[in-house]
């Protein structure tokens, strides 16, 4: 049975009325699950939809029911979140884990690898993308869907966590030895941040390529929620500034806004504050959590048979490009830069 | 070991040989040949650095450890096997005598070999970059 027939039985099924599928296509990005896009017929009228399929391998193993709940969590709440419609966790007629939620059309998410990434929206669409982050640090946790799903550390082991859980994936997944993200993890060890000031709902993949924008400077879809969790408010806004996704300029993160800039509309739409020495902390944080990714996505390649040229090029290309990343912060850090 | 070049080749041809479901044709697709260029083309720069990178990495790693009065692994001493494979083997072994003697200078504080180290792990990352030029937007 073809996956269009799955998805019409499913579809059929569960709303009681006979649904048809079409322009049933599968999208590049969100790499931690199949993604497709189609449109649903029922009574003749049509709605675009996106079906999120867990994969045979994977570059991250995440938690799809924590996704689900986190898009419930934000739609509709003054931010551009797609609405989260059905979640089958056993698979049902799919065979496989999926959720489906609707389609936001008109934009498009943009590639790490295209210059120049906004042209000259670069600013606006900076203003959005931080500000957006910051509201999304001020939200409550405890009164949202996620909350359902995904634990709440104690405030002073939101970074013990982390590193924890990612450290863990690095022992599980090292193929070589990596000595650079080594000496990282230790300094984060030896020097552990204050205590969050709030605990925060984490997006846990905030960055350029996974939001869609119109265009003309607007963005119109946050995604790929699917390494949400409960944390330091700070943990995010390292990630996204983090240098990976700045398309190696020096005076604008994320290819958008400078960084001062950047961390004054944070704080501004947060109503919180960076603290520099935490926020350092979290950002080697940020270059340790994409090591242990492309460290993964690397094993994850080569247990896949090779067939996924995205796990590959993330735990070569990428993974290079991260050592010399944490290799300059360390530097850095210990004034030899 | 990340993936080699080879490896990286030989899953190009099996990501495209393999036919795709026709809901995987499209942008999907399209997507999946350009990740495949730009594999072939960053593979051109390992196939002419990646020795040079590595035999420099095994020598470094040697005298940093001799440095640091730290043993160089039986299994290390040198390379005999020069293919990027067998190359592959004596760093492995090096970058583990490597991490411990770094683990063991923090925990004294020695800040000149520390400092050693760490500039070290820069030209390293410097040795094995690869190149992105940028790709045009659409």
């Amino acid at each position: 049975m073809s996956l269009q027939d799955q998805l019409e039985a499913y579809l059929t099924r569960t709303g009681g009325k006979p649904a048809r599928v079409h322009d049933l296509y599968r999208i590049p990005g969100g790499a931690s699950r199949e993604t497709y896009k189609f449109d649903i017929e029922v009574d003749g009228a049509r709605r675009g939809m996106i079906l999120r399929r867990d994969p045979t391998g994977s570059l991250i193993d995440t938690d799809r029911r924590v996704e689900f709940l986190a898009f419930r969590s934000f739609f509709d709440k003054g931010l551009p979140v797609p609405e989260a419609l059905a979640l089958e966790e056993e698979g049902a007629e799919l065979e496989r884990p999926f959720f489906i939620m609707g389609r936001i059309d008109g934009g498009k998410a943009q590639s790490p690898f295209t210059l120049p990434p906004y042209g000259e929206h670069a600013a606006t669409i900076g203003e959005q993308f931080f500000s957006h982050l910051g509201k999304i640090a001020a939200a409550d946790p405890a009164s949202l869907p996620i909350s359902e799903a995904a634990p709440s550390p104690a405030l002073d082991a939101c970074w013990s966590k982390e590193l924890d859980y990612w450290e863990g994936v690095i022992d599980e997944d090292e193929e070589h030895p990596q000595m650079i993200v080594r000496a990282a993890i230790r300094r984060l060890r030896r020097n552990p941040p204050p205590p969050a000031q709030k605990l925060s709902v984490v997006h846990g993949d905030y960055r350029t390529g996974n939001f869609m924008h119109d265009g003309n400077g607007k963005i119109i879809a946050l995604l790929d929620w699917e390494m949400a969790h409960i944390g330091d408010p700070l943990e995010d806004l390292g990630w996204a500034i983090e240098p990976l996704w700045s398309y190696r300029e020096a005076d604008r993160v994320s290819g958008m806004v400078p960084r001062e800039k950047a961390i004054a509309l944070w704080e501004a739409a947060s109503g919180l504050s960076v603290d520099p020495a935490a926020f350092a902390w979290w950002e080697l944080f940020a270059s340790v959590k994409g090591a242990a990714i492309w460290i993964s996505s690397a094993k994850e390649y080569r247990a896949g048979g090779m067939k996924d040229p995205v796990l590959g090029l993330s735990g070569w290309y990428t993974a290079r490009r991260q050592d010399e990343i944490l290799a300059g912060v360390l530097a850095k850090l210990e004034g030899l830069a | 070991m990340t993936p080699t070049v080879s490896e990286l080749l030989l899953g190009n041809f099996i990501a495209l040989m393999e036919p795709p479901p026709p809901e995987a044709l499209g942008d999907f697709m399209a997507g999946k040949v350009a990740v495949t260029g730009m594999i072939a083309m960053l593979a051109a720069q390992e196939a002419e650095r990646g020795a040079e990178a590595r035999l420099w990495e095994n020598a470094a790693i040697r005298d940093l450890l001799t440095q640091g009065g730290a043993a160089i692994p039986d299994d290390a001493a040198t390379e005999t096997d020069f293919s990027i494979g067998g190359l592959d083997r004596v760093n492995a072994s090096l970058r583990r005598a490597l991490i411990a003697l770094h683990t063991a200078v923090e925990e004294t504080g020695d800040r000149t070999l520390d400092h050693a180290i760490l500039r070290f792990y820069v030209k390293s990352a410097d040795m094995r970059r690869l190149d992105m030029p940028p790709m045009p937007g659409t």
